[in-house]
């Protein structure tokens, strides 16, 4: 037990502990640096470099980090690169945690919902917009634990530097071992300082994940919850949601409980459609859609479509599943791409330039914010990671470039009109589907566009939510006189929102006509038979 | 005056912080400074220099001065081992006798740690300049740097106290037992060909497990994985004093080679001056004084000579 203690505290060990954290660290960095390199090679879009990066991974991951380390210090200064025993091993170590980070990030980045991305890009940001306020943010929330491993593994990785003479821990250890005689005194001791400094990882660990954690809006509460002598000092704590599944569903309950801001739709008077009938006769043609054919893996989605929708106009898009809707209103922003065809939103072909040549995403993604078209997607699609006010405010920042403080106002508005100011802090996860559909829709409102895409935006919902949602829909169609094109499944709100209905199948356009005669009134078999189908709510036979 | 005094402690506070600054970044820089200063190890510097050496700085004057990498495995006592008074040095008759030759030319060391397997590789990729770590002088081992020896090889036979195996050196005696080696090590072959008489004679053949130092080979024999760990001579007696209730010496045996310094195969001119110096140190009888220092026998003495690639 002395001779524990006396190595313990011994100059000559712990001086080595220095050593083990320079390569730890130093390989950390390094790896971090180049594994960020790399996953961004592997999910970009140039398949060369996925490749590159694949061969790197299968090299660096395949091969022991022990002969990594002896190649950086005795097989370099072959070809004229002389490194220290030191930048031997940090270079070895970087190299080798490299392709392991990259796939914890590569896993982390694809681990955070598509459908963000999809909402960040009909918002028109940016792909690196997108990747850093959006994508970035949740993944690596979802990544610390697992870098958190890492770097434990990295300090017990660095031992091996005792090959290349590095004077880390381990080899101080052997060498007075082989000197003292006193085996295992001295390993038990270098043994704890190796606990210890993986005691401090985890603690760092812990430390990154309170401060990250979104369930508790107040950071100085964050740290206070890991230091419970100095929390009463905050009193009165405002009870922070918890992330229990329970509390959320009570919350959720509750906030269903109180009444949508929207009266039922079915009992709303009709719109007066005469009116609306001669003011839109003489609109401007703001979406004109010339033969549009799309393919997925050889099966034809959508086939050789014309569309026309003039300002002002409420379209409703009716059809099985499968029928080419959600491709459809995709591609009129240029989410998705197409075989051939042109489409002409407000003016302008999204994805050409005035040359006709295909732009880049980040292009795209510019005239996206330009052109203006709002969209609202089935899955609500809200970023995670940040409260309704931010979904709101944010990419108005980000994308229109508003000041922080007009953002933020202009949030509070929109949630106001959309009867959710109460829930301005709330992150999405504690919101019911239905709060999360009309914050969804007060973001896409928030740039002022001129056209409102909505892709079957109450399919989502349980039933008991659908109301309000529509509710909404119908007010922004008799207040804003926004174009709309929704895409929907709800027979009676169509008919009586909507002024004009097209019914899908097959990537053709089978009826187009007045909504309220084609919905009561079917002149195509298909049609009709899809409007039995779905009026008796049974499934569609096969 | 009051004024001048507010003044004041505001600067005051401000060199303070100065002042704190600089403190703490020169404790970091002592840190850093006193963890490289460790390696350089400052090993016993022979007491004086015999008359030659001054006629052979003035031969090869481009190594005064200069600080040279030593390579060592620094698992054996006597010959190269930490301190144990003070772990940031290294001592034995190999630490000694470098010193000496370094003193003699006139340049300084500085030693660099390695696995025994990594000795010779560290030299040939430039990492080291010279070898000076009990390592025999072999020709295959001159393929990959030239020796100049220095001491006769004396082995001796570790065994577990009363040799339960009955081993008397590396002959039959060793048919089914287990030795413990270092990776690289000259008996490592010697022990592998007695497989073929061992099973002509109807017996098992010899195992052998590979450590990469010393302390290791000697805990394989005290927690009985391994019969046997045959290394030089003064190791071994090394061992049995440490656990004299453990270990004994089974035997001694002679092999046929000479521990030798290694330097790198180009450098001629480097391989001639550590030579002559050598002449030198042995001419005024000091290497025979370090011996007698660290115990080792005086017949172990050898003239040097060059052992090189054929």
């Amino acid at each position: 037990m002395d001779l524990f203690l006396k190595y313990l505290s011994q100059p000559y060990l712990l001086t080595g502990i220095v050593y083990t954290i320079v390569i730890t660290f130093g390989g950390l960095v390094g790896g971090s640096l180049m594994g960020i390199v790399l996953s961004a090679m592997q999910l970009s879009r140039f398949r060369a470099l996925a490749v590159v990066a694949r061969i790197y991974a299968i090299i660096f991951r395949g091969t022991p980090l022990i002969l990594q380390m002896v190649f950086a210090y005795n097989a370099l200064p072959l070809i004229g690169i002389k490194l220290s025993a030191l930048e031997a091993a940090v270079l070895a170590l970087t190299f080798n945690e490299a392709p392991f980070i990259a796939e914890i990030i590569r896993a982390n980045v694809l681990g955070v919902d598509r459908g963000q991305t999809s909402a960040g890009q009909a918002l028109g940001m940016r792909p690196a917009a997108i990747m850093r306020r959006v994508v970035a943010p949740q993944a690596f929330r979802m990544m610390v634990p697992a870098l958190g491993n890492e770097a434990v593994s990295a300090l017990k990785n660095s031992s091996l530097a005792s090959v290349i003479s590095v004077q880390e821990l381990t080899l101080r250890s052997t060498q007075l071992a082989s000197s003292t005689f006193d085996f295992f005194s001295i390993f038990f001791a270098s043994g704890l300082m190796y606990i210890v400094l993986a005691g401090l990882i985890a603690l760092v660990q812990i430390l990154i994940e309170v401060a990250l954690d979104l369930d508790r809006p107040d950071p100085r509460q964050r740290l206070a919850a890991l230091m419970p002598w100095i929390r009463r000092e905050l009193a009165p704590a405002p009870t922070a949601p918890l992330a229990t599944g329970e509390a959320i569903a009570t919350e959720a309950e509750s906030a269903e409980a109180e009444p949508e801001p929207e009266s039922d739709p079915e009992h709303l008077p009709p719109l007066d459609r005469a009116a609306r009938e001669r003011t839109l006769a003489s609109a401007k043609v703001v979406l004109q859609i010339d033969g549009l054919v799309k393919s997925y893996e050889g099966k034809r989605v959508l086939d050789g479509l014309d569309l026309e929708v003039r300002q002002g106009e409420i379209v409703a898009l009716l059809g099985p599943s499968g029928s080419g809707k959600s491709t459809l209103l995709r591609c009129i922003n240029r989410l998705e791409g197409w075989d051939s065809g042109r489409i002409k939103v407000l003016g302008r072909h999204i994805g050409l330039s005035g040359n006709n040549v295909p732009l880049s995403p980040r292009e795209i993604a510019d005239a996206r914010a330009e052109v203006g078209i709002g969209m609202v997607f089935q899955n609500f699609n809200l970023f995670g990671h940040l409260t309704a006010r931010e979904n709101i405010a944010g990419p108005l920042r980000w994308v229109q470039h508003v000041p922080a403080e007009q953002a933020a106002r202009r949030a509070d508005d929109l949630l106001d009109r959309v009867g959710l100011s109460h829930r301005a802090d709330a992150l999405p996860r504690h919101l019911s589907g239905g709060q999360q559909q009309r914050v969804a829709i007060a973001r896409a409102l928030a740039s002022n566009p001129q056209m409102l895409l909505l892709d079957e935006p109450t399919s989502a919902l349980d039933p008991e939510l659908v109301a309000g949602v529509l509710g909404l829909i119908r007010r922004l169609a008799e207040e804003d006189g926004l174009t709309m094109l929704i895409s929907t499944h709800q027979i009676g709100f169509a008919r009586d929102v909507a002024d004009r209905a097209i019914f899908l199948d097959g990537g053709h356009i089978v009826e187009d006509g007045r909504a309220d005669r084609m919905l009561s009134h079917p002149e195509n078999p298909r049609t009709a038979r899809f409007l039995r189908v779905l009026s008796e709510d049974a499934p569609i036979p096969a | 005056m009051k004024h001048s005094q507010k003044r004041a402690l505001p600067l005051l506070r401000r060199n303070l912080h100065r002042s704190l600054r600089i403190a703490a970044m020169a404790l970091c820089l002592t840190l850093v400074a006193a963890s490289f200063t460790l390696l350089q190890t400052t090993a016993a510097r022979a007491a004086d220099t015999p008359a030659a050496c001054q006629a052979l700085q003035q031969k090869y004057p481009a190594l005064k001065g200069k600080t040279l990498v030593n390579a060592v495995n620094p698992h054996t006592p006597g010959y190269e081992a930490l301190d144990p008074e003070d772990p940031s040095k290294y001592v034995g008759f190999d630490i000694d006798l470098g010193e000496a030759i370094a003193h003699c030319l006139g340049f300084k060391l500085s030693y660099k740690s390695v696995t025994f397997a990594a000795l010779l590789t560290t030299l040939e990729a430039g990492q080291a300049d010279i070898v000076i770590s009990d390592i025999y002088a072999t020709k295959g081992r001159a393929k990959a740097a030239d020796f100049i020896t220095y001491l006769k090889v004396y082995d001796g036979v570790l065994v577990a106290k009363g040799n339960p195996k009955k081993i008397t050196g590396i002959d039959m005696s060793l048919c089914g037992t287990t030795a413990a080696e270092n990776t690289g090590y000259v008996e490592v072959p010697l022990i592998q060909a007695l497989a073929e008489k061992c099973k002509a004679a109807g017996k098992p053949a010899p195992q052998i497990q590979l450590y990469d130092n010393n302390a290791n080979c000697i805990q394989a024999i005290l927690s009985g994985r391994a019969d046997t760990y045959i290394n030089d001579a003064n190791t071994v007696d090394g061992a049995v004093k440490a656990y004299p209730a453990k270990l004994s010496k089974a035997t001694a045996v002679t092999l046929p080679y000479s521990v030798g310094i290694a330097v790198p195969r180009n450098k001629h001119d480097f391989r001639a001056a550590v030579m002559a110096a050598l002449e030198a140190i042995q001419k005024s009888g000091m290497q025979e004084k370090l011996m007698a220092k660290w115990n080792l026998p005086k017949d172990q003495m050898e003239t040097p000579k060059l052992v090189l690639a054929d």
